[in-house]
């Protein structure tokens, strides 16, 4: 038995041949799951044109969309990629932060809402980006800026010295606005 | 010989009613009570609801922003496995076969298994 070679392992299968020189290469994002959730509103709030126009070519050529749309698909790549590497740029550390949190909580944002707010602040001061949820009902606060989750495992407590947060906190930008005038 | 009589002034009375104490609070009390639990607890059940529909939607909308990003790698992926079999295909029977009747891109069944190490 010993004397005998595995054959079908993963290491023999790989088709490694890479796109012909016709076809622009791109980098491809390489960030796993829970950065790629942490970010994903800030790669929505960036580059939804180019994600909204990478589907709507997919939509237009049914069954042949992975041949017709990869300039598309390029641009999409880039994009996204592009906020990644801002991200990295400015708010490594709360990024870091935040994705690990959702790492350690099963991906469950609503368990990792102090990281997040450090996290978007931090975005949104360096990279004028936002989390905005679309669709949500108006006349309620918006989800990610509740104080009180109910889903929580643990209430979110108060760094020492901050003051107490009412039913919700400010979006990123209501907060660049009050601060600003006053400095 | 004298008849059995009852006795002067007639008999006690018979107690036949049910003689209980009765506990607790009045029964109007307890049903005010009751729909006063249950008010407050559809209440809260509403409350969570609600917030279960919002956390679904930011999840949702998170994914939205993804598909994008995942479905273009993955498609690039196929596109470089797809040009790799047909050039493979060409260079060992000299012409591509077509196989499918129908211009859509069909996902292969079959892999190929390099003969040498690749990776």
């Amino acid at each position: 038995m010993a004397a005998r070679n595995s054959y079908f392992n993963q290491q023999v299968l790989y088709d490694t041949t890479p796109l012909p020189g016709s076809i622009p290469s791109v980098k491809e994002v390489g960030a796993t799951s829970a950065p790629l959730l942490s970010a994903s509103y800030f790669i929505g709030a960036r580059c939804r044109p180019y994600n909204d126009d990478y589907m709507q070519c997919k939509t237009e050529n049914p069954g042949k969309g992975e041949f017709e749309c990869l300039k598309e698909g390029r641009r999409v790549t880039r994009c996204a990629a592009s906020v990644v590497e801002d991200i990295n740029k400015h708010c490594l550390d709360e990024f870091r932060k935040h994705w690990q949190c959702l790492d350690n909580n099963n991906h469950q944002l609503w368990q990792c809402r102090k990281p997040e707010w450090k996290l978007n602040k931090c975005v949104y001061d360096n990279l004028k980006l936002e989390k905005t949820i679309p669709d949500s009902p108006k006349d309620q606060i918006p989800v990610h800026l509740r104080t009180r989750p109910i889903y929580a495992h643990y209430p979110i407590l108060r760094d020492p010295g901050q003051p107490p947060f009412g039913k919700s906190i400010d979006p990123p930008s209501a907060q660049a606005q009050a601060s600003a005038p006053a400095s | 010989m004298p008849q059995d009589m009852p006795p002067t002034g007639g008999y006690g009375p018979v107690q036949y009613k049910r003689n209980l104490p009765a506990n607790g609070f009045r029964p109007a009390a307890l049903v005010i009570g009751m729909g006063a639990i249950m008010t407050y607890g559809f209440y809260k059940l509403a409350q969570g609801t609600k917030e279960r529909n919002e956390l679904a939607r930011e999840k949702m909308w998170s994914r939205i922003h993804l598909i994008p990003l995942l479905q273009a790698e993955e498609d690039r992926d196929l596109v470089r496995r797809h040009l790799a079999d047909q050039a493979r295909e060409k260079e060992l029977l000299g012409e591509n076969f077509k196989v499918y009747n129908s211009d859509r891109y069909v996902r292969p069944t079959f892999a190929v298994t390099p003969a040498n190490v690749t990776k």
